[in-house]
């Protein structure tokens, strides 16, 4: 396991609709409470271990989301929360923008060459308890329950 | 009232009426363009009408050329004057209304980027809304132009206009307590801020370029839903009000009823968010978590009504997808009776510390002459002392079958328009109880539906951050032509300017977080001292405390 | 200074709400809508779910060397919204209740269901699957069974050659 104390998380918006970021908030308040488990919100970069990514990455956001995932200590791990980071969401093709975390990876190798780890956690928005499950998953902490179904008719 | 303003315009502009068409109590009158800035101008001496927004149309596969169209309503009768002209090709020229209207500064602005129209007379013609690194002369809402095209970058600096003599203060895009990127420069002189730039748009995802190429009519209202994930429900049912509207068909009771019950749960919702937000940024971060346990209640009862916390998805064009069962309604009426003796605690034990007071009262300050003249909306209109809500003027789904009190207020201050929100909570929770009461049996869906082409709609709506107004022009075979969009935020951001003339730097956080910008965009903050060239990072609560250095 | 002391109070009389999530399972109403699942046993490859999908999570791509038909969903788009639920005809997608949907790898994100396809007796080219020709039997006429193993393309052929044929008798 990489981590071996609790992590600190720092969220960054891409230019999401906020759902998913009143989710993550949610998550800091009393009904669920993520505090006792020692993971906390930062306020800058640099102090971070995860970013908590929401939001289509749009081309006005881009420079800047760009620097801030720079500033991050290695090793760098995103979590895309929402169906906007895990693919796009219902503008993974419009022109503004370049739609979602696959394609920011590719830009961050490409061009900056920093390797980066995303985890995917689904849901319009995901319920706070599913973005628990994924910061637990990221720590190694529970089994990953989906996996890949094909059914082939004989 | 606003029958004598249509007589006088047909007496004076008479040689330059092309055409009026009224249905039901909306009135589109066709201009040539040059009448345009004096006929505004007599529609604006009247002080009941206030403008909402402008909206362009490439018409060029129908009959030609481009078309705008400008948007006046009555504060008091329940009318909207719409006034129409159009350009040839060849010149896409047309007289700005700014200098009769000031509110009508970024609705041209966006048509100008976003079609290439220009504004003659327009005093500040800088880009709006296209990310910095878009190549100039590609227009996305023109119909020639496909939805998924993806120019390269051709980067720019966005030309911000910095008075002299004082300092900058960037707050940048991202943020502790996120909500969405926005990006603010203070200029201050010492302590007290002078002027304020903003460069907003980080969120512009292209919604009105898909509605009108790929989706079809009955997909939208999901599109709608997530514009905004806070009062994302409102969004979709003023889309489907605008296309009843243009097609003529009546929605069943029951699905009217429905529809309010769930609207006015998202305003509570959505006002309990704000009181937690704005006690984190004073530094109360108690009063945040309290305001957050009583509003997590709501949530799980949205869950138990529509199957989802938040983006219910249970509006179609024609009704609503789900009904509300006995036990919903047993629900909600537990839930409602436990929120509001909680809620009576919470404002009690927050107006007993007496520093909530001290730094809400008296900052901020926007009178109801600039309020008026810059054309606010919502919350920020009522505490200025203008009783103007969309429920009680333009009513719309059940609320004409209700009684409730719009809570006005005239001091204009932060205190101010924390006690609108607060006693606009109250007053949801006895509209639910009432609607309950009165709920009628019946269908929920109006089954078989036609969409006949080149029909006009138009509908508004009181989100919890104020009017919203969607606006559609049917196409062919179930697609829409045009889809405007105008959310209530758009309109209270440039009062912004009014209200931080003359402030000291650490109420500025919270008159930002005041006009609740679909949440606070404020962030972590640079400060630079201009003479020994210093730059330290500051988090925003620090400021809002008063240590800088 | 007392006033402000009522906190104390109000914190003994709330008391703890925690959820004890992690460590114990938490309950969904029946109403929620989790992720979508296909039935492979029902599905018959006719498209209406991708028609009607707003993100285009669900996708249909004929293979014509292997002669299948694939329907795949891709949870990472997916808005769970249940309108794929509401209009299959055959009532082969369902939403579960389902919520623990995180991953490390794209790939697990995606069900994929694979139906033969029929081949046109004229010119070879599988244009439609097995369930689905099976179910169009049944509401058709005997005299017509032979047409439907045709393809659209080669019938529009055939049948402007016989009319041509009647004309010029």
């Amino acid at each position: 396991m990489l981590y071996r104390k609790s992590i600190w998380v720092f969220h960054l918006n891409t230019g999401g609709c906020n759902a998913c970021d009143i989710e993550i908030l949610d998550v800091i308040t009393p009904y669920h409470d993520v505090e006792r488990l020692g993971i906390k919100l930062v306020a800058s970069p640099r102090h971070a271990d995860m970013i908590l990514m929401t939001g289509p990455v749009t081309r006005e956001v881009l420079p800047k989301a760009v620097e801030a995932v720079l500033a991050v200590p290695e090793p760098k791990v995103i979590i895309a929360v929402g169906s906007c980071a895990c693919g796009g969401g219902i503008w993974y093709d419009a022109y503004p923008t370049i739609g979602g975390v696959e394609s920011f990876l590719k830009i961050m190798e490409e061009e900056y060459s920093v390797k980066v780890k995303a985890i995917y956690v689904p849901g319009c928005p995901p319920k706070p308890e599913s973005i628990i499950y994924g910061i637990a998953l990221a720590l190694d902490m529970v089994k990953q329950k989906i996996k890949r179904q094909v059914y082939e008719e004989k | 009232m606003v029958k004598e303003i249509i007589e006088n315009i047909k007496g004076a502009f008479a040689d330059y009426i092309i055409g009026i068409e009224v249905n039901k109590n909306k009135v589109y009158i066709e201009v040539e363009k040059k009448c345009l800035r004096p006929l505004v101008k007599l529609i604006k001496t009247n002080k009941q009408i206030h403008y909402v927004t402008s909206v362009g149309v490439d018409e060029r596969p129908l009959r030609g050329g481009f078309r705008v169209y400008h948007i006046f309503t009555s504060i008091e009768e329940d009318y909207s004057i719409i006034i129409h002209t159009s350009t040839p090709q060849s010149h896409l020229t047309i007289p700005s209304i700014v200098p009769v209207t000031p509110g009508a500064n970024w609705a041209e602005r966006e048509i100008q980027d976003l079609l290439g129209l220009k504004f003659t007379g327009h005093p500040d013609p800088r880009k709006l809304i296209l990310p910095d690194d878009w190549p100039p002369n590609i227009y996305p809402l023109r119909k020639d132009t496909p939805y998924n095209i993806r120019p390269p970058s051709k980067p720019t600096l966005y030309p911000f206009k910095r008075p002299r003599e004082t300092s900058t203060l960037p707050i940048g895009p991202y943020h502790p307590l996120l909500h969405e990127p926005e990006y603010f420069e203070l200029y201050v002189k010492g302590e007290e801020v002078v002027d304020v730039e903003y460069r907003g748009f980080h969120v512009h995802r292209g919604i009105e370029k898909l509605g009108e190429s790929k989706l079809t009519y009955n997909q939208i209202p999901f599109i709608a839903e997530r514009i905004c994930g806070i009062c994302g429900f409102t969004h979709s049912t003023c889309y489907c009000q605008a296309v009843e509207e243009a097609i003529g068909i009546d929605v069943p009771e029951r699905a009217r009823y429905i529809r309010s019950i769930l609207l006015e749960l998202e305003r509570i919702h959505s006002h309990l968010l704000w009181i937690g937000v704005a006690c984190h940024l004073l530094g109360f971060d108690t009063g945040f978590m309290h305001a957050w346990r009583i509003r997590e209640p709501v949530m799980q009862l949205c869950e138990i009504l529509t199957g989802n916390r938040k983006t219910y998805g249970a509006n179609l064009v024609g009704g609503v997808r789900w009904d509300i069962k006995e036990k919903g309604v047993k629900k909600t009426l537990n839930v409602l009776s436990k929120i509001e003796d909680e809620f009576k605690r919470f404002i009690e034990d927050l107006m007993s510390i007496r520093e909530v007071k001290l730094r809400l009262t008296n900052t901020g300050v926007l009178t109801k002459k600039d309020a008026l003249k810059m054309e606010v909306v919502g919350p920020v209109l009522r505490a200025s002392g203008v009783k103007y809500d969309v429920r009680k003027a333009h009513p719309y789904a059940a609320y004409k079958e209700v009684s409730f009190n719009v809570p006005v207020y005239s001091e204009g201050d932060n205190m101010a328009r924390l006690i609108v929100r607060i006693d606009e909570v109250l007053e949801s929770i006895n509209i639910i109880r009432e609607l309950i009461d009165k709920l009628p049996k019946g269908p929920i869906i109006t089954e078989e539906i036609e969409i006949p082409g080149n029909r006009k709609g138009l509908s508004m709506t009181e989100a919890p951050r104020g009017e919203n107004l969607h606006f559609i022009i049917t196409g062919r075979d179930g697609f829409i032509y045009r889809w405007k969009v105008r959310a209530p935020t758009y309109a209270n951001i440039p009062a912004l300017k009014i209200m931080l003339k003359g402030c000291p730097l650490s109420d500025a956080p919270i008159t930002i977080a005041s006009i609740d910008p679909c949440f606070s965009c404020t962030d972590r903050v640079k400060v630079i001292d201009i003479k020994t060239k210093k730059t330290i990072t500051v988090p925003l609560m620090r400021i809002s405390r008063g240590k800088i250095w | 200074m007392v006033k402000r002391l009522r906190l104390i109070s109000t914190a003994k009389r709330v008391g703890v709400v925690t959820r004890p999530y992690p460590f114990r399972p938490t309950e969904v109403p029946e109403e929620f809508r989790g992720k979508p699942i296909i039935d492979g046993e029902k599905c018959t490859g006719c498209g209406s779910c991708r028609n009607v999908c707003t993100p285009n999570a669900i996708e249909i791509e004929d293979d014509l060397e292997k002669g299948v038909r694939r329907v795949k969903i891709f949870y990472g788009r997916c808005i769970f919204c249940g309108r794929c639920s509401d209009i299959c005809p055959e009532e082969a997608i369902k939403l579960t209740k389902e919520f623990e949907l995180a991953s490390k790898t794209r790939e697990d994100l995606y069900q994929v269901i694979e139906l033969k396809m029929v081949k046109c007796k004229i010119c070879g080219k599988p244009f439609t699957t097995e369930r689905s020709l099976k179910k169009t039997l049944k509401s058709v006429p005997e005299e017509l069974h032979e047409q439907l193993y045709i393809c659209p393309d080669c019938r529009e052929k055939s049948t402007a050659y016989i009319e041509s044929y009647t004309k010029r008798r």
